[in-house]
């Protein structure tokens, strides 16, 4: 009888196995591959021809692609021996828009690795979903406009977690995380890029325990139109984005265009555009040297925002809440500054509040700039904060509504009153 | 006792679960060789189709490096296509489709370089892709996953030769071009792209295959939309021949579920913009914009982020990003000439 059973359990394991075809190894993938330096044409064709539930792994060395792609696959999980050991070089990339490709995966990793030097942008998940980003180095040496536009770029996603990475050198974000819901960015640092990170027309996102320094933006958070979803409910919090101060390298809209990362001054912290329902609270904002904070809407960069609002785009930033940050800035803005578009803006807020009030004795502009463009401008209302804004801030000289709407008219007057924007 | 009965069902279940699994047929396996097919009769350089291979052309093609192409469709036996409205037309399962490149060198000679084959798979009704590199001898295609880059030089419409780089796809970058909503589907042969009349023949291609009785519930032609030959400048004005190539050599990517949904830039003949891209900023173009605001600045292509793309054979700026090194002048050209006579604004 007991031989029985012990037949018995060892059919239901096999039928179970036949039927689910079941995961075979602890670590849960069902096929492994392994390579080493050298064998980049094995990986390339292991990439084409790879099967659901794949653990490939990359042992330690430097390879060389011109450049890679994962396609319409589920449960991949590319692994290297660590952020410093195994390391992707793009530099020989001839075609296409980025180094390593990924599109519809649906659960990808990767995971221990360093990604560099593509013309394109380094890693680039297209419409996939369950993706991790984790010990990953997105590198190029050189920060200037020849660097491809973002380091880590996830795009179209669902339930996105970018971990523990470094972006160097890209000439638009860093860490980018595009048209996407349910993204955390934690524990990164990015150095060099126009913004260290950006969460654009992307929902539901944590980003926290960050360094972002050395860029000329350290984070922003976007809306844009034209685009396929709305953002909104980003969370920032525990980060330290300081020394944001480099010039403005973004080649596209550097100057003059209306839209996107050209846009940000050097020497700012974080930016909010036109993105809704956003807390940015524990933050150590220091020695971003034009503006710690800056909240604008759409109107700010473009007057005809309002023939492009629908369901996915709404140009007004609205339950915005700043709490509990540590802010600081230096005596005066980074020179970069003065040849940057929105830049000098900056700087000719600050001049005129001084000008206004010689009490102010020459003082920086305000820690938190905002446009004080309101939703009264779409509805005719009159309230005075009708969008909610909410500041619980104790520092001097904390902010400035900066009358955008009037900017190089004769009424034009930037004021600094918080009262009616303070948290109730 | 019992326990055995319990055991002969587990057993007849674990049977069944794997006769399942036989009894339908495993995915499709692309064959070795070109050949391995019987496409074609006699030299296979020649590409003589068999009886049921069709050839077929298109009204406007993508643009390839001045490639010289030849398509093919392949109905299984009694198979027809079937119209039911705009778009693709349906396929039967099993149906192939061929893409044959070649280059036309510096004596003249029609070189061979790679046939591109998608097949609807009816293990699953989905479309599967498989790329063939000719061997020197041309003499066969190879099965080719990898893509390759090889060196040509070829002489372009005009006779001029140009020394490149071709660009060889390998199987994921065809399925960039070829996923729209995660689904994999061919993309010339849509109708509109099939109803027009061949140079050297009398009759309408849809007609002649309807003669043939390739077509089933193929309306009069009249009520079946027809893409602009984008080279007629005759019987079609620059918008019509811009946006067809456009629809062609664009919006495979530039569409909505395309590759390049997240641009916000769809460029489909059907795209719901009159003009599409004027006055809409990059979003993520990065330095591949060159620095320009718009994509389509009416009466000035030079500033023109769309045309000055597809003017570029620089990766992470040229636009196609795959499958093209030279710039397609008279395209180029066209799209120039498109933005160029839009009013300022």
């Amino acid at each position: 009888m007991r031989i029985y059973n012990v037949i018995l359990a060892g059919m239901v394991a096999a039928s179970l196995h036949a039927c689910t075809n079941g995961p075979t190894n602890s670590d849960g993938y069902i096929n492994h591959l392994s390579f080493g330096p050298g064998e980049e044409t094995k990986i390339a064709e292991a990439l084409l021809t790879l099967k659901d539930s794949s653990k490939v792994e990359l042992k330690e060395g430097t390879y060389h692609f011109d450049n890679l792609s994962i396609a319409q696959l589920k449960h991949i999980l590319i692994k290297g021996a660590g952020a410093e050991k195994t390391i992707l070089d793009f530099s020989a990339q001839s075609q296409g828009g980025e180094g390593l490709r990924v599109t519809d995966v649906l659960g990808f990793t990767i995971d221990g690795l360093t990604l560099q030097e593509s013309k394109g942008d380094l890693i680039k998940i297209n419409k996939s979903e369950d993706v991790v980003v984790s010990n990953v180095r997105a590198i190029w040496q050189k920060a200037d406009s020849a660097s491809g536009g973002y380091a880590i770029y996830p795009v179209l996603c669902k339930r996105v977690l970018v971990e523990n990475c470094y972006a160097q050198g890209a000439s638009d974000a860093g860490i980018y995380v595009g048209q996407s819901d349910s993204a955390i960015v934690r524990n990164c640092k990015a150095y060099k890029n126009v913004a260290g990170c950006e969460i654009e027309n992307t929902s539901n996102a944590k980003v926290y325990d960050n360094e972002f320094w050395g860029n000329t933006a350290g984070f922003l958070i976007f809306d844009l139109p034209d685009l396929s979803k709305r953002g909104g409910h980003v969370e920032a919090y525990n980060n330290y984005m300081h020394d944001n101060n480099e010039r403005n390298f973004a080649k596209s809209g550097s100057f003059g265009s209306t839209w996107g990362v050209g846009n940000a001054a050097p020497g700012s912290g974080i930016i909010v555009l036109a993105a809704s329902d956003i807390n940015l609270h524990h933050n150590k904002i220091i020695n971003n040297n034009s503006a710690a904070i800056a909240v604008v809407s759409g109107f700010f960069i473009d007057e005809k925002a309002a023939e492009k609002m629908n369901d996915h785009y709404f140009p007004i930033p609205r339950n915005i809440k700043i709490h509990d940050n540590e802010m600081q800035v230096a005596d005066s803005f980074p020179t970069a500054v003065y040849a940057h578009h929105t830049g000098k803006v900056l700087v000719g807020i600050e001049q005129m509040l001084n000008a206004q009030d010689p009490s102010r004795k020459n003082a920086r502009l305000p820690f938190i700039t905002w446009d004080g463009i309101t939703t009264n401008i779409l509805t005719g209302g009159k309230g005075v904060n009708p969008d909610s804004l909410c500041i619980s801030q104790q520092q001097p000289n904390l902010f400035v509504n900066a009358d955008a709407l009037n900017i190089g008219k004769p009424s034009w007057k930037p004021t600094t009153d918080v009262t009616p924007y303070v948290c109730k | 006792m019992r326990m055995c009965y319990v055991m002969a069902v587990m057993l007849l279940a674990c049977i069944s679960c794997n006769n399942g699994a036989q009894q339908k047929k495993g995915p499709f396996q692309f064959l070795d060789r070109l050949s391995d097919y019987h496409f074609f009769e006699g030299d296979l350089k020649l590409l003589q189709p068999r009886k049921g291979v069709t050839s077929y052309e298109l009204a406007t093609p993508l643009f390839t490096d001045y490639a010289v192409k030849d398509r093919f469709i392949v109905l299984p036996e009694d198979s027809v296509l079937t119209y039911a409205g705009d778009g693709l037309p349906q396929f039967p399962d099993a149906t192939f489709i061929i893409k044959n490149f070649a280059y036309t060198d510096t004596l003249h000679q029609k070189v061979m370089i790679e046939t591109r084959l998608l097949y609807k798979d009816p293990y699953d009704h989905g479309w599967k892709v498989m790329n063939y590199l000719w061997n020197k001898e041309q003499t066969e295609a190879e099965r080719w996953l990898l893509g390759k880059r090889i060196p040509i030089t070829l002489l372009d419409d005009n006779g001029e030769a140009h020394t490149t780089l071709y660009q060889m796809p390998n199987t994921n970058d065809c399925k960039r071009c070829h996923i729209n909503n995660s689904t994999l589907t061919p993309i010339g042969p849509k109708w509109r792209n099939l109803n027009f009349t061949r140079a050297g023949h009398s009759q309408n291609q849809l007609q002649a295959w309807a003669g043939m009785g390739l077509i089933k519930n193929l309306p009069d032609l009249k009520q079946v939309a027809a893409l602009p030959v984008w080279t007629d400048s005759v019987h079609h004005s620059v918008n019509d021949r811009a946006r067809a190539y456009l629809d062609v050599n664009c919006a495979h990517c530039h569409i909505r579920g395309g590759d390049a949904f997240n641009t916000g830039l769809f460029l489909d003949y059907e795209s719901t913009a009159k003009v599409p891209g004027v006055l809409k900023s990059p979003v993520s173009a990065g330095g591949g914009a060159g620095g320009l605001d718009y994509d389509v600045v009416p009466g000035d292509a030079a500033n023109s982020i769309l045309h000055y793309r597809m003017n570029s054979v620089e990766p992470g700026t040229a636009m196609p990003e795959l499958a093209r090194t030279l710039v397609h002048k008279e395209g180029v050209a066209l799209i120039a000439a498109w933005i160029n006579e839009m009013p300022k604004r």
